[in-house]
């Protein structure tokens, strides 16, 4: 019993960093029918420049989360007007092949510049826990969990409260409706990409003192982040924390009474039994498939 | 090219190569350069590019089958190279020791055939994004799988094969003329479906999957089969590769990177041609070789592929070889203009003295019954306790408000939808379970508000396209036999578009659309005939024409069911008139009581208009 309260402790925590990841991928979908596979390395580049600001000039990695969220904001921005902003109206698939393309691109380009070795954000705290009673929580991943948590809270406090935030939601609900409005929904597609990729600079800072990572790993990320949104249903922010935390919890779970080395099945496993079964996922309304344009 | 040349890709509508006489000769001269080769020379270096690039194009080949016809697009398609690689290693090593690897490659295409056929029909149930994320999620279980079964597969330590035998001076040619061979069987086989009716549906899903459904292709096996085609080659090339690298890895052999150079190949080769995929493997390829050895690892190859996949997806999204043939015919001036100011032909069979046409008379039998349907997206109840009757022999009307579930009615009863609840019977049997295929061969055939006809198919393809039935061995039939084009030509003239047949369905104004849709269904020989605002949206002499056509049909034996919101139409040419509000059938009447009835004016006007009325004001 202290056993499995342990792990759901634990994937509830990491659930959390999760959901913080998850919920860009879904921002992004939800308002522009994009699946950004880029995601994935954008987390991974997070990670690198949290790292290298660590060792090189000393900053703490979770605190480098005020460094790289608004450098991938930017990145994300200029990625939008590059790339993606020219493939709109193309079938589904041409943008999974073009964020696929930039994901190999970067994974490139991070491993001529960091090589393709693991690396690992270590400050000192990162082997210490609190405990109380039979149950430990180790601080990393209190502490990241909890900054996952206030980023995730604000970006929701942003999308509900503000005019950014609702103009995104009704280009996410419906592109003509909302320019007919008003709304110049390229730029908000432009803003929505950029702050979609800036959850990448706050959970790649995470991600780099959770696990050791290397250019490669941005694979296993953008597939559990599928995963997690699947699972909670394309384009659904509150989906996105349900399945974040499900995926976080079945993960550790695995490690605990399976094995480590099937948990990397995990989200797979998620995604086909998920897209085929119950394909608007967890939170996903059952929308009508005949709209004619 | 020009349509007025000859050969199976003028008759199936691809802008095709192989029809060009130049461009035949580039081919053959090709060819005949791949065979000679290893004879001639003994470069090792040069021998291995052209052996990496035939697998290339084997992978090609398979993936444009599902991807470039069906337009489903999978970034799974390096798993089969796995499947069929390990499939070969493991009889070679484990069942049969110290046989020749090559005994097992045509186990490797039937295992990988296998393997389409079982993961195919469960993943060709999603579409789009789906489609595609489960098809990369297939290929990392499989990789996950074989890392960790390592009893079997070996693990991370990978499977090592026996080393050829054969005289040294042979090089790699039973590897090379092997792959070659499979290459020419994986091209023929692709011309091959191109030009039958499975390739017609195929790509009559690629352009609109509903659409196919419901002029009577049966999209699950024609999915099912194309993943299948797509897959059998692939695998019996992974069987080859892993006896040539005689050494195999779950990494290696399970790797996305693979399934991206095969999409970019084709991509930049012309998606959905027969030898784009095969040009792109060899304009690829080299170039791979080349950023092998002029950088050091592996980084700059990513680099380079994904650069140029994201150059191919945004600036050249057909690929070179459509792109050339269409530079090539703008500067030969070939190719016909669109007959935009081309006349529409009154229909032959129509007499023109009927000045005061009889009303149709029903046979008493009813064809169609829908009884208490429902059906609610979210909140909204679209359809709420529907029930009507479509008597045979009848031209009935289909009225009501915007909104109050007539499209989708239209949607339920044949099939695009489900009901949540209620029951359809045609021709006195249920058809709720059917899918709408099915529905399409037991004589339903409908048309959409918004015309959806095969864009990139002519007008011809088009009206050939839907199918009566389903048998395994039309599959192989001829895309467009005789009989049928000339069946089809007969209902083009019934329908006054026979000068079009040979345009680009969307060359065609939206009038013409609806008449080839018309055609088209036509072609099903449907009992019942269900027309979604036939008259909406185009000039009033081609309503006229449209009227024509269906009392026509109807003198023929065909029930209608119309939408329609132009009323002089309906009272002039339905009866009986069914007015639907609010999801259900809330009256039945000759057009005389129509225009009578209380509640029609209500539902269409709201009480008001109706009290005022009454009152007096107006």
């Amino acid at each position: 019993m202290t056993q499995f309260v342990q792990a759901l402790i634990l994937g509830l925590m990491i659930g959390g960093v999760y959901a913080l990841l998850a919920s860009g991928l879904t921002l992004i979908f939800g308002v522009m029918d994009v699946i950004n596979v880029a995601q994935g390395a954008l987390i991974i580049l997070s990670a690198f420049i949290t790292w290298a600001l660590w060792k090189e000039v000393g900053i703490d990695p979770l605190l480098g989360a005020l460094i790289t969220t608004p450098a991938m904001f930017v990145i994300g921005w200029v990625i939008y007007r590059l790339t993606i902003q020219w493939i709109s109206g193309r079938p589904a698939s041409t943008s999974v092949l073009l964020t696929f393309a930039l994901a190999l691109v970067l994974e490139g380009i991070m491993g001529l510049v960091w090589s393709t070795t693991y690396h690992s954000s270590t400050p000192g705290y990162v082997d210490e826990s609190f405990r109380a009673g039979s149950f430990y929580f180790p601080k990393a991943q209190l502490f990241g969990c909890a900054i996952a948590v206030g980023v995730l809270a604000a970006l929701y406090m942003m999308l509900t409260r503000t005019w950014l935030g609702r103009a995104i939601r009704a280009v996410s609900e419906n592109v003509s409706s909302a320019r007919l409005v008003g709304v110049n929904a390229r730029k908000v597609a432009a803003l929505t990409f950029a702050l979609g990729v800036a959850t990448t600079g706050a959970g790649g800072s995470i991600a780099s003192v959770l696990y050791p990572f290397l250019p490669g790993s941005h694979y296993q990320w953008i597939s559990r982040l599928l995963g997690i949104i699947v699972l909670g249903g394309m384009g659904s922010l509150p989906g996105a924390l349900v399945g974040a935390l499900t995926l976080g919890v079945a993960e550790t779970m695995t490690v605990t009474y399976i094995s480590p080395r099937w948990a990397t099945m995990v989200p797979y496993a998620v995604i086909m039994v998920v897209l085929l079964a119950r394909p608007q996922g967890i939170m996903g309304a059952k929308l009508r498939e005949d709209v004619v344009v | 090219m020009t349509t007025a040349e000859a050969g199976p890709a003028r008759r199936t509508g691809v802008p095709g190569f192989v029809t060009a006489h130049g461009w035949r000769v580039v081919v053959g001269l090709a060819l005949v350069f791949l065979m000679l080769y290893p004879v001639v020379s003994d470069d090792l270096y040069y021998q291995n590019m052209i052996i990496l690039s035939l697998l290339l194009a084997i992978m090609g080949s398979g993936w444009n089958i599902i991807s470039g016809f069906t337009g489903y697009v999978s970034l799974g398609q390096s798993a089969f190279l796995g499947i069929g690689a390990y499939t070969t290693a493991l009889f070679a090593v484990k069942v049969f020791e110290g046989a020749s690897p090559f005994w097992f490659i045509p186990i490797s295409a039937v295992v990988a055939g296998i393997f389409a056929a079982v993961v195919g029909s469960v993943l060709t149930r999603t579409r789009g994004h789906a489609f595609v994320i489960l098809t990369i999620a297939f290929l990392f279980v499989m990789q996950i799988v074989t890392l960790n079964w390592s009893d079997l597969t070996n693990g991370n330590h990978g499977l090592s094969l026996p080393l050829p035998l054969w005289n040294i001076d042979y090089q790699n040619w039973p590897f090379y003329y092997s792959l070659l061979g499979l290459m020419l069987l994986s091209v023929a086989m692709s011309w091959w479906i191109r030009r039958t009716k499975l390739g017609m549906g195929l790509i009559a899903i690629r352009e609109d999957e509903s659409k196919a459904a419901s002029v009577g292709v049966n999209t699950s096996v024609y999915k099912v089969l194309s993943f299948v085609a797509s897959a059998i080659f692939i695998g019996a090339a992974g069987g080859l590769y892993a006896y040539y690298l005689t050494f195999i890895d779950p990494r290696g052999m399970f790797d996305i990177v693979v399934s991206v150079q095969v999409v970019l190949a084709v991509l930049l080769g012309g998606r959905g041609t027969i030898l784009g995929p095969v040009l792109g493997a060899f304009i690829l390829e080299p170039l791979n070789e080349i950023t092998n050895n002029e950088f050091s690892g592996g980084n700059e190859r990513l680099i380079f592929f994904g650069g140029l996949l994201a150059l191919v997806v945004l600036f050249l999204p057909r690929g070179v070889i459509p792109s050339v043939a269409e530079l090539w015919a703008r500067w030969r001036g070939a190719g016909k203009a669109a007959l935009v100011g081309a006349r529409i032909e009154r229909p032959v069979a129509v007499r023109e003295a009927d000045a005061e046409p009889e009303p149709a008379h029903g046979t008493g039998r009813s064809l169609l019954e829908v009884r208490d349907v429902s059906r609610r997206f979210g909140g909204l109840r679209a359809l709420d306790g529907c029930a009507l009757e479509v008597e045979e022999g009848t031209i009935t009307a289909l009225i009501g408000p915007n909104g109050s579930g007539k499209t989708t009615l239209f949607n339920i009863i044949d099939g695009t939808m489900s009901a949540d609840s209620g029951e359809i019977r045609f021709d006195g049997a249920p058809i709720d379970g059917l899918p709408p295929w099915e529905r399409a061969h037991r004589g339903i055939g409908r048309t959409f508000q918004i015309t959806r006809l095969f864009r990139e198919m002519t007008v011809l393809e088009n009206v050939v396209a839907p199918l009566r039935s389903f048998s395994w061995r039309q599959l192989a039939a001829d895309a467009v036999s005789g009989a049928e084009a000339q069946r089809a030509q007969e209902l083009l003239d019934f329908v006054g578009m026979r000068a079009f047949a040979e345009q680009r369905a969307a060359a065609l104004s939206f009038g013409q659309q609806k008449l080839v849709e018309l055609a088209q269904i036509l072609m099903l020989d449907p009992r019942l005939i269900m027309l979604d605002e036939p008259a909406g949206g185009i000039n009033p002499t081609l309503v006229d024409h449209i009227v024509e056509m269906i009392r026509e049909l109807n003198r023929q034996g065909k029930t209608f069911l119309i939408v329609e919101h132009n009323m002089p139409m309906v009272l002039g040419l339905c009866d009986p008139v069914l007015v639907l509000a609010r999801g259900s059938c809330i009256c039945r009447g000759t057009p005389a009581e129509i225009q009578r009835d209380e509640r029609v004016l209500d539902a269409y006007l709201g009480e008001h208009y109706v009290a005022d009325q009454q009152a007096g004001v107006s």
